[in-house]
């Protein structure tokens, strides 16, 4: 009787736990905007929180990526690599200032596919070749810059796509278009975890690997297909910057990866997988987005940017560890 | 093997381009070399221990930019004080790692971002121009009127840590931490330490190589190194220092650098666009890590 109780008892503090731990970030999120709003008169504005919004929507689409890489318990450094290929991919399908080209959406699925080829990749070189992701991932991310500096071949493809470009210009509700894909891609993200099996697969998977495979789970495809799922969203966020930028850059990418990883820490998910979702990393693309906004409101240099982040991630990481502290004795 | 790669590739390259193997163009190789092999030496005994060191390149950037600013007013001294700072933040890293208990990629990810972060700040995002080069310039001069003087302290840098390594415990210290890190721990080894170590060196060796940086380019940049990351990783790799840990050696490594230099100054002599490096690079990294992997240990990969 005691034993039931007791056990009752500590499944109930751990779900209290659980609860405490998911409402963290949403609170943080709050706290921190308030007090921005309460030090800027420019940051409570309603413009800059459009601002905000829509500037968080490429990375919210990176960062949908890499919260099914990160579910896993992998990591993935690819992004960079993937979205200059697939910005150079898609400004030179869609019409443009270097070629007759003019191929409109099929040029931008095709940019998408390609992302999801390096994705592909990268689980490849993961299961086969047994390269640790955070390897195979950073090796696949040279490989993209490299296919982006050929495209490149030393003259900025300038974008003339009607469509296109009015994604980052045209306003629906108050938001940009782009914003719109984004919440589309984390209502798409959120159905995949939620109600598909690679959703499923992926948090076990970063829950316990061992225990999937001895109950007769074929781990690998579908680890492959989580990274080519992730490299589709790449794909998609290479698109929409060079919608932004209004040209092809092998740059697109650059610092998406770190914010992006900073974003899905920060909202919740665990590097070490098995914890946190789409939903969470959203939270955390906003958090994100709030902090780097209010800092340069309250008159901080831009370039602390990556600072901030650097310090968010190693703070994030440091206090989802302790806990566990003893568990994983072997830290690598 | 890294040996046999390395003398194949000189032999391709003098026989696509027969001026390569003249004195002059092995002195320009042995100098781009140079900050390379500092770089990959230090990472090495991280590597060595099991883990990586994502934030050589930002830190030596960062080093540059400070080397820069201080070059004016302590001179000489500018030197060894950079080296020593950069030390320091190596060692804060490795503590990070130790105490916070951490993934070393994570805090050097982590280390890359704040470094560069600091560096933008600390520079003014422009480049530091070094106007009194005369502390600095010894690194240009040439040993017995041949050998660049930056690659034979390169060389010293990696003899003087091999030669530390091998003559003390840490040999075997290093190599149980890599190999199996729960054993040496309960052997009695001081795995923290070594691993602080560790990174308290590969931060010196970033140090140095930013010296050596500076003194060729008259000047110090927030992302002057930052390109130095994937070559450094795949001459580590490339050498065949295991990534999992405990398998491998400075020389290595060195050898690892020579061939990558050379593949970085083969390629357009070969005919090929140097846009074609990144890719190299990548794939590179991607198969040397698959071939040198300890395959006993690793039943999960993550």
């Amino acid at each position: 009787m005691t034993v039931t109780t007791g056990v009752a008892a500590s499944r109930r503090i751990i779900r209290r736990g659980a609860a405490f731990r998911d409402a963290g970030p949403p609170v943080a999120l709050v706290v921190i905007f308030l007090i921005f709003a309460a030090l800027s008169p420019q940051f409570r504005s309603i413009a800059n929180v459009q601002n905000i919004v829509d500037a968080a929507a490429v990375l919210a689409v990176v960062t949908c990526g890499i919260t099914f890489v990160l579910m896993m318990g992998s990591i993935d450094l690819s992004s960079a690599g993937v979205m200059g290929a697939s910005a150079l991919t898609v400004s030179l399908l869609v019409a443009n200032n270097r070629n007759d080209n003019d191929f409109g959406l099929a040029g931008i699925a095709a940019a998408i596919v390609l992302g999801c080829a390096f994705g592909f990749l990268s689980g490849l070189a993961l299961v086969l070749l047994k390269v640790p992701s955070f390897m195979a991932t950073l090796g696949v991310s040279a490989i993209g810059l490299g296919v982006a500096t050929l495209m490149f071949a030393g003259v900025q493809p300038n974008i003339s796509d009607a469509m296109l470009k009015s994604w980052a210009i045209d306003r629906f509700l108050g938001l940009s278009y782009l914003t719109w894909i984004a919440a589309a891609c984390i209502l798409a993200g959120w159905l995949i975890q939620r109600y598909t099996r690679l959703g499923r697969y992926a948090f076990a998977i970063g829950g316990a690997e061992e225990v999937l495979t001895l109950s007769g789970v074929r781990v690998k495809p579908y680890k492959v297909a989580v990274f080519t799922v992730a490299g589709a969203f790449y794909g998609l966020a290479g698109v929409m910057v060079t919608s932004q930028l209004g040209a092809g850059l092998v740059q697109a990418g650059n610092g998406y990866d770190f914010s992006a990883i900073t974003a899905a820490v920060v909202g919740g998910t665990l590097l070490t997988g098995g914890r946190g979702g789409i939903l969470h990393s959203t939270v955390g693309v906003l958090l994100v987005m709030v902090l780097t906004n209010g800092l340069v409101q309250i008159g901080v240099s831009p370039y602390w940017q990556g600072g901030v982040e650097g310090l968010i991630v190693v703070a994030a990481v440091a206090a989802a560890v302790i806990p566990q502290r003893r568990r994983n004795q072997v830290v690598k | 093997m890294p040996l046999i790669a390395l003398v194949g590739l000189v032999v391709a390259l003098t026989v696509a381009d027969p001026d390569f193997l003249t004195l002059r163009s092995l002195t320009a190789v042995s100098r781009t070399a140079a900050p390379l092999i500092v770089l990959a030496a230090g990472a090495t005994l991280i590597v060595l221990c099991g883990g990586i060191d994502l934030s050589i390149a930002a830190l030596a950037s960062l080093s540059t930019v400070l080397l820069a600013l201080w070059l004016p007013d302590l001179g000489g001294l500018a030197t060894p004080v950079v080296i020593a700072v950069a030390a320091a933040i190596g060692a804060v890293q490795g503590l990070a790692h130790v105490l916070l208990r951490i993934p070393s990629f994570i805090v050097t990810l982590g280390g890359m971002s704040i470094l560069s972060a600091v560096a933008l700040v600390v520079s003014g995002a422009g480049t530091v121009r070094v106007v009194d080069d005369s502390t600095v310039k010894w690194l240009e001069l040439y040993v017995a009127g041949y050998v660049p003087m930056s690659a034979a302290m390169a060389l010293l840098v990696v003899a003087l840590i091999a030669a530390v390594v091998k003559a003390t415990p840490l040999h075997s210290w290093i190599s149980a931490t890599g190999y199996s890190e729960s054993a040496a721990r309960l052997a009695g080894t001081p795995v923290d330490l070594v691993k602080i170590g560790a990174f308290c060196v590969s931060g010196a060796c970033a140090g140095f190589a930013a010296v050596m940086l500076v003194s060729r380019q008259f000047s110090g940049g927030p992302t002057m190194a930052d390109n130095l990351l994937l070559p450094a990783v795949a001459a580590i790799v490339v050498g065949g220092t295991a990534i999992t840990g405990g398998h491998g050696s400075l020389w290595r490594s060195l050898a690892g650098a020579l061939v990558v230099t050379l593949l970085r100054v083969g390629l357009p002599i070969v005919g090929v666009p140097s846009a074609y490096e990144q890719i190299l690079y990548g794939v590179i990294i991607v198969v040397a890590v698959a071939l040198t992997l300890d395959w006993s240990k690793v039943s999960i990969i993550k």
